[in-house]
């Protein structure tokens, strides 16, 4: 059983990290270049971190970036590593974990229908929630869910009222 | 392929083998299953987008609606990453009060998913039961709270208020009760029946390497024989403080899990006693301020916890502003509802399609979201 520190260590004496930090106890946040994080995580999969708790997507708009971070976990050390990499907003594309944890097809699908990423690898990105979609993706930060559902259903009248009146 | 060997059904959206609006769309070979997919999507209300369009101490009311099984686990994810982002430390009183109602919510969502499961293999007076039994807990859940369901009650900063003493005393007697008379019954109904044990011994087999592959946890995991538990390897709130144990099964099966569930309910009664008993004086909320007006600083934060299914965690970001800038969900069943049953229902005969679904815990609205 390793400690947060020995963790850090280990992840700063055999990979690249941008950016690693021990959040809290038994959590550490560490960020990679997008060419290195598969690596990493491939790395990290064999130093006993086997769980994959989810895959996660942020909007970063400002910066122009969308940030996925993978969140894994050891059951021998107890401690949960959330891995981060930023990726160009405009060219949205990643390549996949598919082949190391093939359960992150279905979160790379559930990203791709949410935030619009193309995954290099995985050959079934299908809509798995949204069907028939033509919008940009829902979760993206420009998607307004007020005009949406505006331009997209009419409003009940109440009473001879308007509802937005 | 000859001619009327394979048949296309579709298992759900709404169907009484199914738990929730959700689908499942298989191919049979005789009675048994070759290929299935799930068709997730008729639950989805977007929770997460819209909880980045409303200041933190409201979505306070939304997130209990993500799981209908166990409310209770969502409001304590979220106060813990709010929590976690904010570096705040909550009273201890209100630590013991959270582990309480959470002990309760997991009673309450064995008794009701057992009851589930055997209404899966056609042991409905079971689920009748378990119904009742259920309802005093949420008749205590009415007392602590004002709601039977949905309680917003664990909230950033602590519970919204305290428990009355009368109280502790009516949750004990519900526990005497459930110890004496309602899961003794229970036993006899359905554990020691052998058409039940029939049904789910040796049934939806997932190995200790599958579940760790497809990263599926809690009573999935523990049925394999290891006591990996959130609430002994990641303390939070109160764990550290009380003593139990960790069921663990042998076979992986469905059986196996359905025993763990039984042996869990009767620690959570221990951990209840332990609690009330220990239970120390104090505030049970910090004074975070104007409740309109919550802020933290920017930063993220993974928080997870032990529910009845396993783990599940809240990614939660904020940009230091009065609403959360993203929460992403990891319900507890996302992975076997989705990856799981593509890849390890094939080869299930079309009777036991139940007992896979509802011994898995598979609850739709968590990865619909």
């Amino acid at each position: 059983m390793r400690n947060e520190k020995e963790v850090i260590k280990l992840i700063e004496n055999n990979l690249d990290p941008l950016e690693i930090k021990e959040k809290r106890k038994q959590n550490i946040s560490v960020s990679f270049a997008p060419d290195k994080a598969i690596q990493a995580l491939s790395f990290l999969k064999s130093n006993s971190y086997k769980h994959l708790s989810t895959i996660s997507c942020v909007d970063w708009i400002d910066d122009n970036e969308f940030e996925l971070v993978y969140h894994v976990f050891s059951y021998e050390d107890y401690i949960n590593i959330s891995v981060k990499t930023r990726i160009d907003r405009e060219k949205a594309r990643f390549m996949t974990l598919k082949e190391i944890w093939p359960v992150a097809e279905f979160y790379e699908r559930d990203i791709h229908d949410f935030f619009g990423i193309e995954f290099e690898g995985n050959d079934n990105l299908e809509e798995l929630i949204l069907e028939n979609w033509n919008e940009i993706p829902p979760m993206r930060k420009d998607f307004d869910t007020r005009e949406f559902v505006n331009e997209e259903y009419e409003w009940r009248d109440y009473n001879g009222k308007k509802h937005t009146d | 392929m000859e001619k009327n060997t394979q048949t296309e059904i579709f298992f759900g959206p709404n169907h009484p083998g199914v738990p929730g609006n959700y689908g499942i769309i298989y191919d049979f070979e005789g009675d048994t299953v070759t290929e299935a997919k799930p068709n997730a999507g008729h639950l989805h209300r977007g929770f997460e987008k819209l909880m980045e369009e409303r200041i933190w101490i409201k979505n306070t009311a939304l997130v209990p609606r993500i799981c209908v099984e166990e409310p209770d686990i969502n409001e304590m994810v979220y106060a813990m990453g709010y929590e976690a982002i904010g570096d705040l430390e909550v009273p201890k009183r209100a630590d013991y009060i959270r582990s309480i109602i959470l002990e309760l919510a997991r009673i309450q969502g064995h008794i009701f998913s057992i009851g589930g499961n055997a209404a899966g293999i056609g042991q409905y007076t079971v689920m009748q039961w378990g119904t009742l039994a259920r309802d005093y807990i949420l008749d205590l859940f009415e007392e602590i709270t004002g709601g039977r369901i949905y309680h917003i009650y664990i909230r950033p900063g602590g519970v919204r208020q305290d428990i009355e003493d009368e109280t502790f005393d009516h949750i004990l007697e519900v526990m005497d009760d459930l110890e004496k008379n309602r899961l003794p019954d229970l036993d006899k109904a359905l554990y020691e029946n052998p058409n039940a044990q029939k049904r789910w011994k040796g049934k939806a087999v997932i190995t200790e390497e599958e579940a760790v592959e497809m990263g599926a946890t809690g009573p999935v995991l523990r049925a394999n024989g290891k006591a990996h538990d959130l609430r002994k390897m990641m303390p939070y709130a109160a764990y550290d403080e009380v003593d139990f144990e960790v069921p663990t099964g042998e076979n992986g099966d469905a059986w196996d899990r359905l025993k763990i569930m039984r042996k869990e309910m009767t620690q959570s009664i221990k951990i209840i006693r332990q609690l009330i008993a220990n239970i120390p004086d104090g505030p049970v909320k910090l004074d975070l301020g104007n409740a309109l007006k919550y802020k933290i600083p920017k930063g993220d934060a993974y928080v997870k916890i032990e529910s009845k299914r396993g783990e599940y965690g809240y990614y939660m970001v904020s940009d230091g502003g009065l609403k959360p800038y993203r929460v992403h969900v990891r319900g507890a069943s996302t992975p076997l509802g989705l990856y799981g049953v593509t890849e390890y229902l094939p080869g299930t005969r079309i009777a036991d399609v139940p007992v896979w679904a509802k011994s898995l815990g598979i609850c739709p609205p968590e990865f619909d979201r």
